[in-house]
């Protein structure tokens, strides 16, 4: 009886994955490159990081081209500081749109971050003040951006250690505030909600409710690792070099499940590589969280007909 | 004080240990010295110290895990020339 219940919630689970057509797919690292040939069959799609690619000599362009004529490539920014309050550089915008000429992926991406200031690089993705004076310098620049590359990138939540000094919004509002001001979609990172969530006090699942479900398309899921704080606690930092956790998947679940448009999910991983079987089945986890999640969505809509 | 030159003092403190220092010592002085408003030298006096000092470290661990990368992808690129030409 009991397996029969299950086997009925699988085949309803997969007529509403099929309804949705989502997709689950893998970040491109050149380690995992013969895993992913390997098994093309189980990876919807693979995430390559562009700035990998700029100047990069022609025949690694070619490469990248080949390999997406054989699967559904999407391209991921990491540099471009959209969320800075100086305009993003032109050089790089024009790098984006040379490579996104070449290779034509399905869509790019970048973060809401900023990456420097005052000509010092921080070297990584930081948080900017969440003002209404950033949100409009995050417009500014994703409609500089889409002009000069052609077509505007889905735009990614950060992870952050530090809650960003001089904020008067809270991170929902203010993403909130840049998708509406620059008429943007939404790369939602679950990981990077559930380590915010956990640093900084608030409840990830009612930060999922609060941005609009409407703009969401894309997803990423990672995993992270705890680290001391100087006050004796601990944080969670977000260095892709870990299994997901179960709580992220519960995230793509709740997504799932309040996401009216078809998602695709990327799982991150920039090190510390498992076995290709362990990413498979992070992959395969992934699809059985956006199918229970699929499957309450449609109960609900049952409901409100 | 624009929101240009707050992030450009955050860069400041997030990338220079004895700016970092100074800050976490007399906050609202560094931020006055950095010509930001009184508002602004208010928000940094209660800002994230302990998540300053994390975050800080963290981004130091990525510049040079990015120096390190940058080397020895400029090594692998220069090899795969050197021997395709041959």
């Amino acid at each position: 009886m009991e397996a029969d219940a299950a086997e009925g919630v699988v085949v309803a689970e997969a007529d509403s994955m099929t309804a949705f057509h989502d997709e689950v797919g893998l970040g491109w690292r050149s380690d995992l490159a013969a895993g992913i040939f390997t098994h093309l069959d189980r990876i919807d799609l693979l995430e390559v990081i562009a700035d990998d690619f700029f100047g990069a000599p022609r025949r690694e362009v070619h490469a990248l081209k080949t390999l997406s004529s054989e699967v559904s490539v999407v391209l991921h920014g990491v540099g471009m500081g959209l969320a800075s309050s100086a305009p993003v550089e032109t050089k790089h915008l024009e790098n984006m749109a040379r490579l996104i000429d070449q290779v034509r992926p399905q869509f790019w991406s970048e973060h809401l971050a900023f990456v420097r200031g005052g000509g010092i690089e921080i070297g990584h993705l930081a948080a900017p003040p969440r003002t209404a004076a950033t949100v409009e310098a995050a417009a500014e620049n994703l409609s500089r951006a889409s002009a000069l590359v052609g077509s505007k990138p889905i735009v990614e939540n950060i992870a952050t250690l530090i809650d960003p000094p001089g904020s008067t919004l809270s991170e929902p509002a203010w993403i909130s505030g840049i998708l509406a001001s620059a008429d943007c979609d939404l790369l939602l990172d679950l990981h990077n909600v559930y380590a915010n969530g956990l640093n900084h006090g608030y409840d990830p699942k009612e930060f999922l409710r609060q941005v609009p479900s409407a703009r969401l398309g894309v997803i990423h899921i990672a995993g992270g690792e705890f680290i001391p704080a100087p006050d004796g606690h601990q944080r969670l930092l977000d260095d892709h070099l870990h299994d997901v956790p179960d709580p992220v998947f519960e995230l793509l679940e709740e997504a799932a499940a309040i996401s009216p448009n078809p998602l695709k999910v990327i799982l991150e991983r920039d090190g510390a590589y498992p076995s290709m079987d362990c990413l498979l089945a992070q992959i395969e986890q992934a699809g059985q969280a956006l199918a229970r999640g699929r499957a309450r969505h449609n109960a609900l809509q049952e409901v409100l007909k | 004080m624009s929101a240009r030159e707050f992030e450009t003092f955050l860069t400041r403190i997030y990338v220079d240990a004895g700016a970092r220092a100074r800050f976490r010592e007399n906050p609202r002085a560094e931020a006055q010295r950095a010509g930001l408003s009184d508002e602004e030298c208010a928000a940094l006096e209660n800002a994230d110290f302990v998540g300053l000092e994390m975050a800080a470290r963290s981004f130091a661990r990525k510049r040079q895990l990015k120096r390190k990368n940058g080397f020895i992808f400029s090594i692998r690129r220069f090899l795969r020339r050197f021997f395709a030409d041959r």
